[in-house]
């Protein structure tokens, strides 16, 4: 209950801290726009011959929604984790009385309006200017605003995980180097999934990094049929909790191997 | 000069060394590489492959890129990147310090703090690539070609290695710089598209701004005997224009950091 | 190298920072989005001092008088706002080749030895990029080993070391040059007892054997009532004292602590009527007298059959310093 009482004073201090770094600031909102120039490649590649049922317009329509949600469901919490188990600066997060991960969710939560602020509502914009609806029936306005939290969900919880190998290894940044480049490939963000052969297709299906990304954008610019989105869901929640459950198992045992060791 | 070449190899050494000692990592990241580099294969196969040539460049010629762009990675991450990821660590426990107190250029000794030899198979991938791609096409590329391509891939790693280095520069500015070396990377990768590709006001960003066409596609032009010379020219002046512009930007910043301006 | 300009010249030296300040609130932070303003600090305010070749000089002063910031000046390390500054016959901020040669900074808890490799290995590094021969550089080693103790250790990897043999090697890296000049930073924070003692020893050695002058900062008084016979005192920026330590403590509490012992509980009133008495219990006292008075107290004292041991102190260093201190906060108040 306490946390919940904290969390406003806390987002608004992960808002400070967002401002504090300017110059990162941008450039976290300028990397998150780089599907720009994937919409560029593609609608030139589209310009004659559409690919698949992707025309230009359609390709435009599709980059501009990976802007969007990768604008409002991005985290970072990994390399601050990363950097705090290697330095040692952690203990001083342990040592307050509230759950180290509640405050970086603050935190991250917190920066996201910011970030999100220009690229975004453009980006919106931007699809409905070009002829693509986006969701209005009531259940598929819902349905998008649980894939983003989910999509959120699961890429901060999987940051955690991988943070937390820092705390058992050397350093874990390699290891999530292979995580964003199996996220680029099979989360749709480098290509529509459906452009892909039909086996990489069901692999991207059944793994986790679709939904939290190419899961929402379907949904967004409606490309996803009601008994698509429901299935998507359900390994959405399926991913979640997984990813939760097994990032505060690690986060335990990471912690109490790291005041053995002093850090 | 002949000191600045002794410490140069002595460095290579000492990176060498430490490559030994972390096998490890030497063997996930040679295999990663690989892997990266077969995955973004993908895309252009699902965009070329079997389908009318876009802009000009047909699945072949395109993969002419993709061998540049690969062999360029490599010299990227084993050469350029680890020795500046080094100066951001440098910076943030405060040992910047001792590089400065040094009575050598402190671009030089912070350039070549670090190597990493095993991504020498990224080159090879990249030649592979090349040699494959000639291979489908039925044909070889002339001598001169080849010797076209090879200067201006020197004059691509001379524009990334200054880009970076700025980039670098602004960590004296920003010191969380993971997001900005991350987008570095992100524009970068998009040097294994041919830049006619792009459009407009991108592709003068991809031409003047990060200029992957100087990195990836006019060495390929080169190599497939289509670069008008102009290009190739222009290409030179582009190289030594952010060469100095790096110098220029590294040593404000050292400035900055012993507030020679203030 | 002529041993004529190894001396350091500080004359009117100025430092001031640029710090950007921002009130709490929302209101606040989302203006500092827009429009930052900044904060002249002056870290260093109007110092001069001039140091001859080979004299060894403790800087003292309490966290963020100035003393780090002066001494990187002298290095080169950071441009001064205003002043003149001479080191080893150079100008530091122009950072000459010819100047780092002769110099040499060791900090305190930041090293400049590789982390994953052995010293031996940035010894090599050092060789290579201060130009210096195979005879020459062989020669140093063997005379850092001697009086460092190095020996096998160097040729483990840093991270196996602990923090005294790292901070051995980290002294030999930084003299394989030989270098007429010596900036130490808060060399022994963080050291255990006897390897703060090791350093000291190192350092007075090192000073007396090759003439090489010697700046230290500290906020441990040992280390500098220890090793410098003069002591430039710094705080909030300004210079509060500059000359011998023994004089310094004369200046601030020109009296003496004498510790009495007696085998049971001291007559209070009775010590009261010779000096101030600071400590009064079951079988101890402490009594401040003034210098002057020292001779006809102690007499007074050893009257008393009563007493068994006696001895005569001079306050502690901290005291003084506090003392010291806070005259300058109620001058500058």
């Amino acid at each position: 209950m306490r946390i919940l009482s904290a969390y406003p004073t806390l987002l608004r201090i992960g808002f400070a801290n967002a401002v504090a770094y300017r110059t990162e600031m941008l450039v976290w909102m300028l990397t998150m726009t780089m599907p720009f120039v994937s919409l560029a490649l593609w609608s030139a590649v589209a310009e004659s011959v559409p690919v698949g049922r992707f025309d230009q317009k359609s390709f435009v329509a599709y980059f501009l929604a990976t802007i969007v949600v990768r604008q409002l469901c991005g985290a970072w919490v990994v390399w601050e984790l990363i950097q705090e188990i290697k330095s040692g600066t952690l203990t001083s997060r342990l040592l307050k009385p509230i759950h180290p991960l509640v405050v970086y969710s603050a935190d991250n939560i917190a920066a996201i309006p910011l970030r999100a602020l220009f690229a975004a509502p453009l980006a919106l914009i931007g699809i409905t200017s070009g002829g693509t609806a986006l969701p209005h029936e009531p259940h598929r306005v819902v349905a998008l605003f649980l894939s983003l939290f989910g999509a959120w969900f699961i890429t901060f919880f999987v940051m955690v995980i991988i943070g937390c190998l820092s705390f058992f290894m050397e350093s874990s940044a390699s290891i999530f180097d292979i995580w964003i480049a199996c996220f680029m490939i099979l989360s749709g963000y480098l290509v529509p999934l459906e452009l892909f052969p039909s086996w990489v297709r069901g692999v991207a299906e059944v793994l986790p990094f679709r939904y939290t990304l190419g899961f929402p954008v379907e949904i967004l610019i409606g490309m996803s049929s009601d008994a698509a989105i429901a299935r998507g869901l359900v390994i959405q929640l399926a991913y979640g909790c997984g990813s939760a459950a097994m990032a505060l198992a690690l986060w335990r045992s990471g912690v109490r191997r790291f005041g053995a060791f002093g850090g | 000069m002949r000191r600045y070449l002794r410490l140069l190899l002595l460095q290579l050494r000492m990176s060498i060394a430490l490559g030994a000692q972390y096998r490890w990592d030497f063997l996930t990241q040679g295999g990663l590489s690989l892997v990266w580099t077969v995955l973004g294969l993908v895309p252009l196969y699902v965009a070329l492959h079997n389908r009318p040539a876009v802009a000009g460049w047909t699945y072949e010629q395109a993969l002419v890129v993709v061998g540049w762009f690969t062999m360029l990675k490599g010299i990227l991450d084993g050469a350029v990147n680890p020795s500046l990821v080094l100066v951001v660590e440098h910076i943030r426990k405060g040992t910047l310090d001792f590089v400065l107190m040094k009575p050598a250029d402190a671009q030089f000794l912070v350039s070549t703090a670090r190597f990493e030899p095993w991504r020498a198979i990224d080159l090879f991938a990249g030649v592979g690539i090349l040699v494959w791609t000639f291979r489908l096409m039925g044909t070889a590329p002339s001598l001169a070609a080849i010797a076209v391509s090879t200067l201006l891939l020197a004059v691509a790693v001379t524009v990334l290695y200054s880009m970076w280095i700025a980039a670098i520069a602004a960590a004296f500015w920003v010191v969380r710089l993971d997001n900005l070396s991350y987008l570095m990377s992100s524009l970068f990768d998009f040097g294994r598209w041919p830049v006619s590709i792009f459009k407009g006001a991108v592709r003068l960003f991809f031409t003047f701004v990060v200029p992957i066409a100087l990195m990836t596609t006019y060495p390929a032009e080169a190599l497939l005997g289509r670069l008008e010379p102009a290009r190739a020219w222009l290409g030179i002046g582009g190289a030594l224009v952010f060469a100095l512009t790096g110098r220029f930007v590294f040593t404000r910043a050292i400035g900055r950091y012993t507030s020679a301006s203030s | 190298m002529s041993r004529g300009d190894q001396g350091i010249e500080v004359a009117g030296l100025h430092k001031d920072y640029r710090v950007h300040r921002r009130k709490s609130g929302m209101l606040n932070t989302v203006r500092s989005i827009f429009h930052r303003t900044y904060e002249t600090v002056p870290a260093v305010r109007d110092l001069s001092f001039t140091i001859e070749p080979g004299e060894r000089v403790g800087f003292l002063g309490p966290n963020g008088a100035g003393k780090t910031t002066t001494l990187k000046i002298l290095a080169g390390l950071l441009h001064p706002t205003a002043g003149r500054v001479v080191v080893a016959g150079h100008e530091p901020r122009l950072r000459e080749h010819r100047f780092l040669k002769r110099i040499t900074l060791v900090m305190g808890q930041k090293q400049q030895l590789i982390w994953d490799l052995p010293p031996v290995d940035t010894f090599s590094q050092n060789r290579a990029i201060y130009d210096l021969s195979r005879a020459s550089f062989d020669a140093t080693l063997k005379e850092l080993d001697e009086l460092l103790g190095i020996g096998a250790i160097a040729e483990k990897p840093t991270r196996q070391l602990s923090l005294g043999e790292r901070m051995k090697c980290e002294l030999a890296a930084a003299l394989l040059h030989r270098p007429d000049v010596l900036f130490l930073d808060e060399p022994t924070i963080g050291l255990d007892v006897s390897m703060q003692l090791a350093v000291r020893d190192f350092i007075r050695a090192y000073n007396e054997r090759t003439g090489a002058t010697t700046l230290l900062t500290s906020h441990y008084m040992d280390d500098v009532a220890a090793l410098c016979p003069r002591v430039i005192v710094i705080d909030k920026g300004r210079l509060r004292y500059d000359g011998a330590l023994g004089k310094l403590v004369e200046k601030i509490r020109p009296d003496k602590a004498i510790v009495l012992r007696y085998a049971h509980r001291p007559d209070r009133a009775a010590l009261e009527r010779i000096g101030t008495v600071t400590e009064c219990d079951d079988a101890k006292a402490v009594v401040r007298v003034a210098r002057p008075d020292l001779r006809e107290a102690v007499a007074n004292l050893l009257l008393d059959p009563e007493l068994s041991d006696l001895t005569i102190e001079d306050p502690p260093l901290e005291e003084v310093l506090r003392e010291l201190f806070a005259q300058s906060a109620a001058e500058s108040a």
